[in-house]
């Protein structure tokens, strides 16, 4: 029997370990080092370079280094939002590629080398070859994300044994010395890139899931986004003039590697000393950046989590009080702001024995024991974290397998045909909360075939299965005649680069034939709106700001008040713009005001 | 059909509690998950967790196997009403949560969050509502189930019932609190 290894594929780091002798052990590189930066650097000739060598070329070469490609895998050119990658993210029929000088690679691809450099470290440190591995996903990873990952693993030249949920590894992890126990337990996982919640029960060696959560595009990358915006203004404050040049890659890149740093170094640090040398010419940044600023930028990011919590714990049917730990893991719950918001959201003091960095890889080793069969009587049950549904007649997703459910699992549905001699049938497969079918991801379509018969005759059965590894399955079944067929699905965007291009030319240079009209009207709705709001925020709460800040709203107001009767919509624009921000503080003093009424009429 | 009591090796009754499931299914799992064989014998297990554990598909399971259908006719009139009131909530709910995600302005949204507390009230008001509703039918089930070997098919009209109100009523139940949760975000 060859071993199985674990791997924690992050966003930012990655992972391996083995069993060794009954423990879970974490495999360091040559350099001595256990994580390995997600990182590739693609040269002009030569091998690409992996890790912390092609970390370090991040500054020096951003358009050729690529970091952060979990946020790519799996995805569809549609759905994704801007990114803000020094290099370039293209899309070609239908699919992300990642464009180095003449080279394009896709996201797998990318991954695949860096499961490629993992792979080895393990061989050169264990001395003998390793081709079985088990990979993580972020819990709240859908099914092509999945399958991408599974791709990237195969490129790597393993056989994947099992793609197993981060959170569920990081339980594992918690739980390996704890097999006697019965409890209920939460992992927040705040990683690079992604962000999940899962809720479990331990039950004396079974490590059931009772519901997951999450977002697969938040995390430290998001913080360190606005720390980068936040150091570009004070950049700009002291230096005007290279405005122009700030949206340079190379200058985005310094600032990026810069802010990450600082971010780290104020989870235990108050202040920082942030400096940029040379930044242009012999123009020096230097800047004394404190948590609070930090806290500051990442509050808004971290309060994104908090509806996650809310609704994993709705679906586990528990409240948080009966939770008997809630574990953090994900290099970002080193920060203060996360823990206090834990504390918060879970009302108790959260659970930091796991390292935030390698409990999810020791928890991908000990499944790779569990499947090897030297790690014995743990039982591991988890979910599926997404709704799995057909789009129905009339644009509504109809549910056939809901989230949460226990994998392996299965749902039939018959289909029939509505006309004599229909000879076929499309279905879109879908994963989702949402109830209308457009606002979910569509993992693919597939036409069902029927005989020509009747209107009504034709029975075909269509299986969905979800699999251990979260993996969708197809299979339809022709009742009448017993002919099965496993079904593969077709990407749901064949559709050109150019016939997409084609439609967003098209929409634009309709929206131009009545823009001006329509900017000027939404202007004046929105000041008609506006007026009459500040007037009675300033009758409820006016009192309580000084008359310096009251005479500045009233030059506002009268500057909108003006612009109306000037027909100018950029004029407009302006002034609504601009009394929004002077009232901004009005704002928080209603809220205040509303929250210690409620809390008032409690008692 | 399988039957799914059998194949957690339960008795066939109305009521039985979470634990005795729970227990009844890891032990089938663990005989199980050594031999990735059998992962279909696996997906069935599964599928029988999920259904017997919760109380309206285990009763509608339970009035198939035993009458081959699960009989669930017209919801109550009680209900209906309740629905109407629910219906009204959610509603409510969201046009509320609409125009003030629409919102760009901190004033206009601050001035909108003042009228969220009369809407938080509302839906705390309907989920305790459901909620009670929902105990109600759980202890009509336990009530039903003492006489389920005695009584069997004079207790299918009433279990039937109750499956169908049970699944409303949590249905609704979800949609409410996910409100719940959508005016939190906002809020």
């Amino acid at each position: 029997m060859t071993d199985i290894v674990g791997i924690d594929l992050g966003t930012t780091n990655s992972l391996i370990g083995v069993m060794d002798s009954g423990f879970p052990i974490l495999i360091a590189d040559r350099e001595g080092s256990r994580l390995t930066p997600s990182v590739v650097y693609v040269p002009e000739s030569g091998d690409p370079i992996v890790g912390a060598p092609a970390n370090r070329m991040r500054a020096l070469m951003p358009e050729r280094t690529l970091y952060s490609v979990k946020r790519l895998i799996g995805r569809r050119p549609g759905e994704s939002e801007k990114e803000d990658f020094p290099f370039a993210v293209r899309s070609q029929n239908g699919r992300m590629l990642l464009e180095i000088g003449d080279r394009l690679l896709n996201p797998e691809e990318v991954s695949s080398l860096v499961l490629k450099k993992l792979k080895a470290d393990a061989e050169a440190s264990l001395g003998r070859s390793v081709d079985r591995a088990v990979i993580t996903v972020p819990a709240y990873f859908n099914d092509l994300q999945r399958q991408a990952t599974k791709r990237a693993g195969e490129l790597a030249e393993f056989t994947i044994e099992r793609i197993i949920n981060e959170p569920t590894a990081a339980a594992l992890a918690y739980g390996l010395d704890r097999l006697r126990d019965r409890s209920k337990i939460a992992v927040y996982d705040l990683g690079g890139g992604t962000f999940d919640i899962s809720i479990l029960e331990l039950n004396e060696g079974i490590f059931r899931v009772l519901s997951t959560n999450g977002n697969t595009r938040l995390g430290g990358d998001d913080i360190d986004r606005e720390l980068v915006r936040l150091l570009k203004e004070r950049i700009i404050g002291r230096y005007p003039e290279l405005r122009p040049e700030l949206d340079d890659r190379m200058f985005f890149a310094r600032i990026r590697e810069t802010a990450h740093e600082a971010k780290l170094r104020l989870s235990t640090e108050d202040v920082v000393q942030v400096e940029i040398p040379f930044l242009s010419g012999n123009r020096s940044f230097s800047y004394t950046l404190t948590r609070q600023e930090l806290e500051a930028v990442a509050r808004p990011i971290i309060r994104r989590t908090r509806s996650h919590c809310l609704r994993s714990l709705d679906d586990a049917k528990l409240d948080p009080r009966t939770l008997d730990e809630v574990i953090l893991v994900g290099g970002v719950t080193r920060m203060p702001i996360v823990r206090q918001f834990c504390a918060e959201v879970f009302q108790r003091l959260p659970n930091i024995t796991q390292n935030p960095d390698e409990a999810v890889a020791v928890g991908a080793t000990i499944q790779a024991g569990i499947l090897s069969g030297e790690v014995q009587n743990i039982l591991l049950l988890d979910v599926t974290p997404l709704s799995l549904g057909i789009e129905t007649f009339g644009g509504l997703m109809n549910v056939l397998i809901p989230r949460n459910s226990t994998i392996p699992c299965k749902a039939g549905e018959m289909f029939t045909n509505a006309v004599a001699n229909q000879n076929s049938m499309q279905i879109v497969v879908l994963q989702g909360e949402r109830e209308l079918a457009k606002d979910n991801w569509e993992l693919g379509r597939f036409d069902i075939e029927f005989e020509p018969v009747l209107k009504a005759v034709a029975r075909v059965g269509v299986q969905f299965e979800i699999d251990a590894d979260g993996i969708l399955h197809v299979l339809a079944r022709d009742t009448r005649t017993g002919r099965e067929k496993v079904i593969e699905l077709s990407s749901a965007v064949d559709v050109s680069d150019d016939a997409v291009e084609k439609m967003i030319a098209e929409s634009l240079d309709h929206a131009f034939e009545d823009m001006s009209e329509r900017v000027w009207t939404e202007a004046v709705l929105k000041s008609n709106e506006l007026l009459p709001a500040v007037r009675s925020a300033l009758t409820l709460v006016g009192d309580q700001i000084t008359s310096d800040d009251q005479k500045k709203i009233d030059v506002l107001v009268i500057e909108v008040e003006a612009a109306l009767k000037s027909h100018d919509s950029h004029r407009l624009k302006k002034a609504n713009a601009e009394l929004d921000e002077g009232t901004q503080h009005l704002a928080t003093l209603l809220i205040d005001r509303a929250m210690s009424e409620a809390a008032r009429r409690k008692k | 059909m399988i039957d799914y009591f059998a194949l957690l090796d339960l008795e066939r009754r109305p009521a039985i509690t979470e634990e005795t499931v729970k227990e009844a299914y890891f032990r089938k799992c663990e005989s199980l998950h050594s031999d990735p064989a059998r992962s279909g014998e696996l997906i069935a297990v599964n599928a029988a967790f999920q259904t017997i554990v919760n109380p309206a598909t285990r009763i509608q399971h339970l009035l198939m196997l035993e009458f081959g259908d699960a009989g669930g006719g017209q919801i109550e009139p009680d209900l209906g009403e309740l629905f109407g009131t629910i219906v009204e909530v959610l509603q409510i709910a969201d046009q509320e949560l609409g125009s003030l995600s629409a919102r760009s302005s901190p004033i206009l949204r601050a001035l909108a969050f003042q009228r969220l507390d009369g809407l938080r009230e509302k839906l705390v008001r309907a989920e305790k509502e459901l909620s009670q509703r929902e105990s109600g039918l759980l202890a009509e089930v336990v009530r039903l189930d003492k006489s389920w070997f005695k009584s069997t098919v004079q207790s299918r009209h009433p279990l039937a019932q109750i499956a169908l109100g049970l699944t409303f009523v949590r249905k609704w139940l979800s949609q409410v609190r996910e409100r719940k949760i959508r005016l939190e975000e906002l809020a």
